[in-house]
């Protein structure tokens, strides 16, 4: 909304509504002006024709009498001084029309007969009769007829009047109030003014001016104290946040050096193990190679174990070093042909087994071509190991991708897992079968995942108990290329 | 043709008025005249004042006396029957000759002769009776009211001057309504 139509809109309001009101007083005023005035010229109108009725009546006592029409009559042309009486009659005590106004009217248009006293107002006339007393005795009757056109006449000309003061009412409101109106509207607009400023520049340290000592001036105050809180809160929000974020590098830097330090712990563990476990092996091996024949099958047997099992806590330390290698490696990125890749792995380690591999078509990805090489290695030898034992084993590898991500599976229809051990699938030495089962030292999928991990992606896997599984794993979209 | 209409058109006109003349006539019927005039004289009252002090009391009668013939018949007493004068109900006495009259308010003199008229009015003099007749100049020697025919319609003079030496006092209407006239010098 435009600062202009946010002004004239509150300025508009303002001057509309005194406008309505002024024209509303100004309007009732004249109606209740109006109105006294029909009913004080009606009471004036019947008063002064009773008291012409009186005078008439009065004078014209005698001449009725005296059965003198031409006096009579003269009495009666005495009405012309007012020209509202438009008929009169005199009618004799026999209730007889004596006498006619104006003189040569047509008496057929008068009553033809008094009619009771008082007086009546019709359509657009007052009409009635009055006795014609002298002393106590009555001697006729007089008929007066005043038409109300003189009322009608006025009323116009009020309107006419009434018109003129409505415009000039409102022109006068509307100069007025543009005026006045100011007095409300320029703090407001100044108020708003500033907060819109403040809103758009996010400044706080603005403030509005202050107009005046009313409520308006104590709104100025009340929004302005605000603004200092807001300003104080801020500030006191960004000496948090800069403290937080001290601390947060601080603690970075030393979860940072924890880590190397248990990571070159765990490298000097792994390396300093090997040495008296190659000795155990070395000398069980050549107590069997030397002295097998002196020896009975119990302790040739025990020394095979010896072996076996210093052989396995070897590949089990390889594998601990590789994956705290990993650890360490930066990761260089180049376009890797997936499909290529796949196919080179699948010939490396299917050749020992009879699955039936099928390869759909994968896109090119950015990625460090020999951690994912390792990546394909382990998720293929695995879906190639647990599905061995199966009649018709069967592995499919593909991709789909979405929006942000482009998804790689391989699934395989072999001994599958129970989905309620999933949080131990990528453990570090964590195996959901039994070594005698399947061969292997737990840590394939934990370095599957740490792979993924450092190309930013995820991984994932379904499965089902004698049924099979899928892996799943997922690259963000600025490594794959050529979808 | 057209002459000869206007001719039967005004004979036919003289015919009418004539009719008319005939049977409504004030001089041809004496009985209409007068019942017009016991009518007139009652009106008199009606707008005469007399001095407080001519009535005995204040719910005493008025009286209108007739001097001489009475002219009227029954008229006049239908005319004033149950009617006052302020208050004072109206009544009638006949008197023969001005000896008679006592206590009397209004009278009506029905004498032609101007002598005896004369000598009538000077008699009457501070008794605050409004005389009233038809004789021929009767307001110009000292009558107060006099009501004679004229266009065939009664019409009626007033002496003023008359009247107020009697304390009488007559109300403008009337006087709007009646020719005023004085009292010839005496010689």
């Amino acid at each position: 909304m435009s600062t202009q139509s946010k002004k004239s809109s509150i300025q508009n309001k303002l001057m509309r509504v005194i406008m309505l009101v002024s024209g509303i007083v100004v309007l009732m005023t004249c109606a209740a002006f109006f109105l006294y005035e029909y009913y004080s010229f009606r009471e004036s109108t019947l008063q002064k024709t009773k008291t012409l009725g009186e005078i008439i009546s009065t004078n014209s006592t005698a001449a009725l009498a005296f059965e003198n029409k031409e006096e009579t009559e003269e009495i009666l042309s005495a009405l012309k001084a007012e020209p509202h009486i438009t008929e009169a009659g005199i009618y004799d005590i026999n209730g007889k029309l004596f006498c006619s106004y104006p003189s040569g009217y047509n008496p057929t248009k008068l009553p033809l007969k008094p009619g009771l006293n008082g007086y009546n107002f019709g359509n657009s006339s007052l009409e009635g009769f009055q006795p014609i007393i002298e002393g106590n005795k009555q001697l006729g009757t007089l008929f007066l007829k005043s038409d109300l056109k003189a009322m009608y006449k006025r009323f116009e000309l009020y309107t006419v009047i009434v018109l003129l003061v409505l415009n000039f009412a409102f022109l006068l409101a509307f100069f007025l109030s543009r005026f006045l109106q100011k007095g409300i509207s320029t703090p407001i607009l100044a108020l708003a003014e500033t907060a819109k400023a403040i809103s758009e520049r996010k400044d706080y340290s603005v403030r509005a001016t202050k107009l005046s000592d009313d409520e308006l001036g104590s709104l100025t105050d009340a929004f302005n104290q605000m603004l200092i809180q807001i300003q104080g809160q801020t500030r006191t929000l960004n000496q948090f946040n800069q403290e937080l974020e001290n601390k947060v590098n601080e603690r970075t830097m030393e979860l940072g050096a924890a880590y190397k330090e248990l990571e070159s712990f765990s490298y000097s563990v792994s390396h300093d193990l090997r040495a008296p476990l190659r000795a155990l092996n070395g000398y069980s091996k050549i107590i069997l190679e030397d002295y097998g024949s002196e020896l009975n099958d119990d302790v040739r047997k025990l020394l095979g174990n010896i072996q076996f099992n210093s052989q396995k806590m070897g590949t089990l330390i390889d594998d601990l070093l590789s994956f705290s290698k990993l650890g360490k490696k930066e990761i260089t990125k180049k376009e890797i042909d997936i499909k290529e890749m796949v196919t080179k792995v699948v010939e490396e380690t299917g050749s020992n087994y009879r699955a039936k591999i099928k390869i759909d078509s994968l896109p090119k990805v950015m990625g460090d071509y020999s951690l994912l090489y390792q990546v394909w290695i382990n998720l293929t030898s695995n879906a190639l190991k647990y599905s061995a034992k199966k009649n018709n084993p069967e592995i499919t590898i593909g991709s789909t991708s979405s929006e942000s991500e482009t998804v790689f599976f391989i699934k395989d229809n072999g001994a599958g897992f129970d989905m309620k051990y999933y949080n131990k699938l990528f453990g570090v030495f964590q195996r959901l079968h039994d070594t005698k089962d399947f061969e292997g030292t737990g840590i394939g999928l934990a370095i599957v995942n740490r792979i993924i991990a450092k190309h930013r992606g995820r991984v994932w896997a379904e499965g089902k108990p004698e049924e099979g599984s899928t892996f799943y794993f997922a690259l963000p979209d600025s490594d794959v290329k050529n979808k | 043709m057209s002459l000869l209409r206007k001719i039967s058109h005004r004979l036919t006109c003289l015919l009418l008025t004539a009719f008319v003349m005939s049977s409504f006539s004030l001089q041809n019927s004496p009985s209409r005249e007068y019942r017009v005039k016991a009518a007139f004289l009652f009106n008199f009252t009606q707008f005469i004042e007399w001095p407080a002090s001519s009535f005995a009391g204040p719910q005493s009668p008025a009286v209108i006396g007739i001097l001489g013939k009475d002219p009227f018949g029954p008229y006049l007493e239908a005319t004033i029957a149950g009617e006052t004068i302020d208050k004072h109900p109206l009544i009638i006495k006949h008197f023969n000759s001005i000896d008679e009259i006592d206590n009397c308010h209004a009278l009506f003199i029905n004498m032609k002769n101007q002598d005896e008229l004369e000598e009538i009015i000077e008699k009457l003099k501070g008794k605050n009776i409004l005389t009233v007749s038809d004789a021929n100049g009767f307001a110009k020697f000292g009558g107060m009211i006099r009501m004679y025919i004229k266009n065939d319609k009664i019409s009626f003079q007033i002496n003023l001057e008359a009247a107020r030496a009697e304390k009488l006092s007559i109300s403008s209407k009337l006087l709007k309504l009646a020719e005023i006239v004085k009292s010839d010098k005496k010689q």
